[in-house]
């Protein structure tokens, strides 16, 4: 789309308050009045809308970045690939690609555990995760997980030892950031699918320490 | 600018609500709300442009609507301040004049233009890096700026560089619409140093900062 953004936050702030005041109070008949102007002005083309849809309920999400941490628990050398170069080790899937141009992955160990958040805005590795939790988007999980990180892991159930050192990674720039958390003993001859079941989305962002091996 | 968005470290939060669920299912509206801003934008806008003007929500707004209702108000806003729409379509939800649309992605195009879609231009900086990895530095405490990367809570503190990323379009500037490719870095932070005496001693947070950010400490 042909523009010249003038890129002034003054002005940016008082159009704010105009449409915040002057548009329905239900978020749905607002973004139902988006779309119709969108498409009718021909920014886009309604199919369009329903294939993104599509691919993000149906395709995109942890499951992809569950593969990748069962591979980097299988073989090693994937493993040093991932940690050295992530962008480049997720290539190997096909699961390069929006967010995650620049992602990073973080090993925990029995002496370190990582947790991802982005206290400035919400960013997070789309391509490889998909669509981000609520809470990981809340005031609450922003504000808090850089000042009080073992606080709110403890309301999502994760206790850690005294020793265990918390590294908080805060998204400020490109990078993304992807956990690996530690295979769970008991897992001895599992393949990549199997192990790749067992990884859950918060372990990968880092809200969940001990994998569960699930229903025997 | 020290806006409401600026979260990190703020007190009085509650509880988070806690979720340990797999694949996210948006509710209809914010699904296609979220299609839209993959979709819709105008041809000069850079992230940073568009992440600020997120930041100029009303604060009480900003901290009482859902998540992409304020997705919702950005791309409005953004589409007016660009002259894409006026205010009134907006607040209509309709276009003075029809355009055809144009033509359809399928599911196949949409998963090839995600794959495609991440990897960032080779940029390059006029000098540097300044700083070499394993070096401290202290962040700075005013920056004169409408938009930034350089969160309130990281300001005026004593880290340590533990990686170089190359040069990367600084946000304060490119939120203006001026591409000046910078050195980024990783830089570690002790909790302690964060948060004083209330931060644990074996604790960290790691932030990207720009060499702008940063001071030989």
């Amino acid at each position: 789309m042909q523009a010249l953004t003038k890129f002034d936050g003054s002005e940016a702030a008082l159009v704010h308050r105009h449409l915040h005041s002057h548009m329905p109070s239900d978020p749905a008949l607002r973004v139902k009045a988006l779309e119709s102007l969108v498409v009718e002005r021909g920014m886009v083309a309604s199919e369009t809308l329903d294939a993104w849809v599509e691919a993000y309920s149906e395709h995109i999400g942890p499951k992809r970045g569950a593969h990748v941490v069962a591979r980097a628990w299988l073989d090693t050398s994937y493993r040093v690939r991932l940690l050295e170069d992530a962008s480049e080790a997720i290539k190997e899937f096909g699961f390069e690609g929006h967010a995650t141009g620049d992602l990073v992955a973080v090993a925990n160990s029995d002496k370190a555990h990582n947790m991802v958040v982005c206290t400035l805005c919400s960013c997070y590795p789309f391509s490889i995760l998909g669509m981000s939790p609520a809470w990981y988007k809340s005031s609450e999980y922003r504000a808090r997980a850089v000042r009080e990180p073992r606080q709110v892991l403890q309301e999502f159930g994760v206790d850690l030892p005294a020793d265990t050192a918390v590294h908080v990674w805060d998204s400020t720039a490109l990078q993304r950031y992807i956990v690996i958390p530690e295979r769970p003993a008991g897992t001895d001859g599992w393949d990549e699918n199997q192990l790749a079941a067992i990884v859950t989305r918060n372990s990968m962002i880092g809200t969940q320490r001990m994998l569960s091996l699930g229903p025997v | 600018m020290d806006g409401i968005h600026d979260l990190g470290g703020k007190q009085g939060y509650g509880p988070v609500a806690v979720d340990h669920s797999g694949h996210v299912q948006l509710d209809h509206w914010e699904a296609r709300m979220w299609a839209i801003a993959q979709t819709c934008k105008a041809s000069d806008w850079t992230g940073d442009w568009w992440r600020h003007i997120t930041e100029r929500i009303d604060p009480a707004v900003y901290l009482n609507i859902p998540y992409f209702e304020k997705w919702m108000l950005t791309y409005s806003t953004g589409f007016i301040t660009s002259d894409l729409c006026s205010t009134d379509e907006v607040i209509a939800g309709h276009p003075k004049t029809l355009v055809p649309p144009p033509s359809a992605q399928s599911v196949a195009d949409v998963l090839e233009t995600v794959r495609t879609g991440g990897r960032a231009a080779g940029w390059t900086a006029p000098s540097g890096p300044i700083f070499d990895i394993g070096q401290n530095v202290h962040t700075k405490v005013d920056i004169d700026a409408d938009h930034t990367r350089l969160p309130a809570y990281a300001r005026g503190r004593t880290g340590q560089i533990i990686a170089h990323h190359g040069p990367v379009p600084l946000p304060d500037l490119n939120a203006k619409g001026i591409t000046q490719p910078e050195h980024l870095y990783t830089v570690v932070f002790t909790a302690r140093t964060l948060w004083g005496a209330a931060g644990s001693d074996i604790d960290t947070v790691r932030l990207d900062l720009w060499e702008s950010y940063l001071d030989v400490s």
